[in-house]
């Protein structure tokens, strides 16, 4: 029997959820540059080459999320400094996709000390590119570091894409291994993304809680 | 909307069946013929005959002493498995002229060639199924895919977005048929049909992931079915049965094979698969 579809939390209901027959549960897909948070007892998935999904989740009231995100290249724009740290301006989307799930559980009730990580993707899914996932591993793992965000556990790097399918809820993850059939269409619609945020910078403020 | 059948006409011409399978076939179906006469015919193709000859120095045949002639080859290997030997080292580079950009045929061959490796590991295991045939069988079975990626490539697209867009509950075969009305199985058939393969490559290549369709070559196809998701595990390195498509229970009846074996032969085809790679892709 399927259950109802739960509620989205207000800034979600554009999210395509669907019911998963095999294993009876609904999940909600997120996309390259796209985030997800829940209250309630239902999944997030996504597929990933190069890109990363942190999810995250308040382990005491089960309240979180996965957000889906890569840094673009460097544009050679950003200045010296910020370049002898590695943080080239392409960690700016990195921060925003990270404070934007992190604001988006807060802001329904997560408390930030209750905050666990779990982090999946940058595969090397191309050959003869540059590593741009292990660029965003990097990233991501200095970011938890640097928030002091406790990380429980990780799936990344290797040559595969993969799915990973998240319950906020029970804290578990899926992840599964795709074969490389899926590479190219997989890497288009990343390419997509990346080409996109590059076209609209990102401008103005993050509230911070 | 166009067919199986039209997809594989639009490629004539682009895609040969190589001249030398041709010929090998014709000398092996002959009574006349000697198997002097099939050396012969191998040795008119140069690079045909240093590669038959390092396929029959490899680990995939494990002979005692050297093979240094052809006719001495074709002794060792058997005239009807040169024929299937020969389709097997010349397909991949028949199809150079079909390219696609959804796969690259490094990764698609890989993959089939993992699948012909586990098929003939199969294959020996049970013993009542021709080892060379089913490497070829394995070796063909996707073929259909290359030819839909090519003709049709926004529909293939369209195909795999589905199968990841369900989490992959659905497999790509069927995304295709809800697609195009057919899958890559059907196309695979329809080359099979045109190039006047054998009835076992034909069924195995068109009934893979639909075993209940073929008829007369039901063993064959259920283990080139096992095979398939198998070479799946070795590429991605994982014995979980939910990393890969379902095994259809009927394929374990019909081999008379069980789950105990897939460790093995994800391991005997991840330990093969880079010396084989270069054999029969041409790669050095």
């Amino acid at each position: 029997m399927r259950p109802p579809l739960p509620p989205a939390l207000q800034g979600f209901e554009h999210v395509r959820r669907t019911w998963n027959d095999s294993q009876e549960f609904y999940s909600a897909r997120i996309l390259p540059g796209e985030y997800y948070v829940t209250r309630s007892d239902e999944a997030i998935s996504t597929t990933l080459g190069s890109c990363i999904a942190a999810c995250i989740r308040d382990r005491v009231s089960g309240i979180g999320g996965m957000n889906h995100f890569m840094l673009p290249a460097s544009t050679g724009a950003e200045s010296d400094s910020w370049k002898a740290a590695g943080l080239g301006i392409g960690t700016r989307y990195g921060n925003f996709a990270m404070e934007h799930l992190i604001n988006g559980i807060l802001r329904n009730g997560g408390l930030r000390q209750n905050l666990e990580v779990k982090i999946f993707g940058g595969g090397r899914i191309l050959a003869n590119m540059t590593d741009v996932g292990m660029r965003n591993i990097r990233f991501v793992r200095e970011y938890l570091k640097m928030e002091n965000l406790r990380l429980v556990a990780e799936d990344v790097g290797d040559t595969y894409p993969r799915m990973a399918i998240y319950f906020p809820a029970s804290g578990k993850a899926r992840v599964k291994r795709l074969r490389s059939l899926h590479n190219n269409v997989i890497s288009i619609q990343e390419k997509r993304y990346v080409e996109s945020i590059i076209e609209k910078p990102v401008a103005g403020d993050i509230e911070l809680f | 909307m166009s067919t199986a059948n039209d997809l594989v006409k639009d490629i004539r011409g682009l895609v040969t069946l190589p001249h030398v399978y041709i010929q090998i076939g014709r000398l092996v179906e002959d009574p006349k013929s000697s198997s002097a006469d099939i050396a012969k015919a191998a040795s008119q193709d140069p690079s045909f005959t240093l590669r038959l000859l390092r396929v029959a120095n490899s680990a995939l045949y494990r002979f005692p002493s050297a093979v240094e002639t052809v006719a001495k080859a074709v002794a060792i290997i058997g005239t009807s498995q040169i024929r299937n030997l020969a389709l097997s080292m010349s397909v991949a580079s028949s199809f150079e002229g079909l390219p696609n950009e959804l796969v690259s045929m490094d990764n698609f061959w890989r993959h089939s060639l993992l699948c012909a490796l586990t098929a003939r590991h199969l294959a020996r295991l049970i013993g009542r199924c021709d080892p060379d045939a089913l490497f070829t069988a394995g070796l063909l079975h996707d073929i259909g895919e290359l030819i839909i990626f090519n003709r049709l490539p926004e529909q293939a697209k369209e195909s795999l977005l589905m199968v990841l867009d369900s989490d992959e509950q659905i497999q790509v075969h069927q995304a295709e048929q809800k697609v195009l009305g057919f899958d890559h199985g059907d196309v695979g058939g329809e080359l099979a049909r045109e190039w006047h393969l054998p009835p076992l490559l034909e069924e195995c290549i068109a009934c893979h992931h639909d075993i209940a369709r073929s008829r007369h070559h039901r063993r064959e196809t259920a283990l080139i079915h096992l095979a398939n998701a198998i070479a799946i595990m070795a590429e991605l390195n994982s014995l979980d049965p939910l990393d890969v498509p379902p095994f259809d229970p009927a394929a374990w009846e019909l081999t008379g094979l069980t789950p105990d074996c897939i460790e093995p032969a994800v391991r005997e085809a991840q330990a093969a698969i880079n010396e084989v790679e270069r054999l029969f892709t041409g790669r050095q």
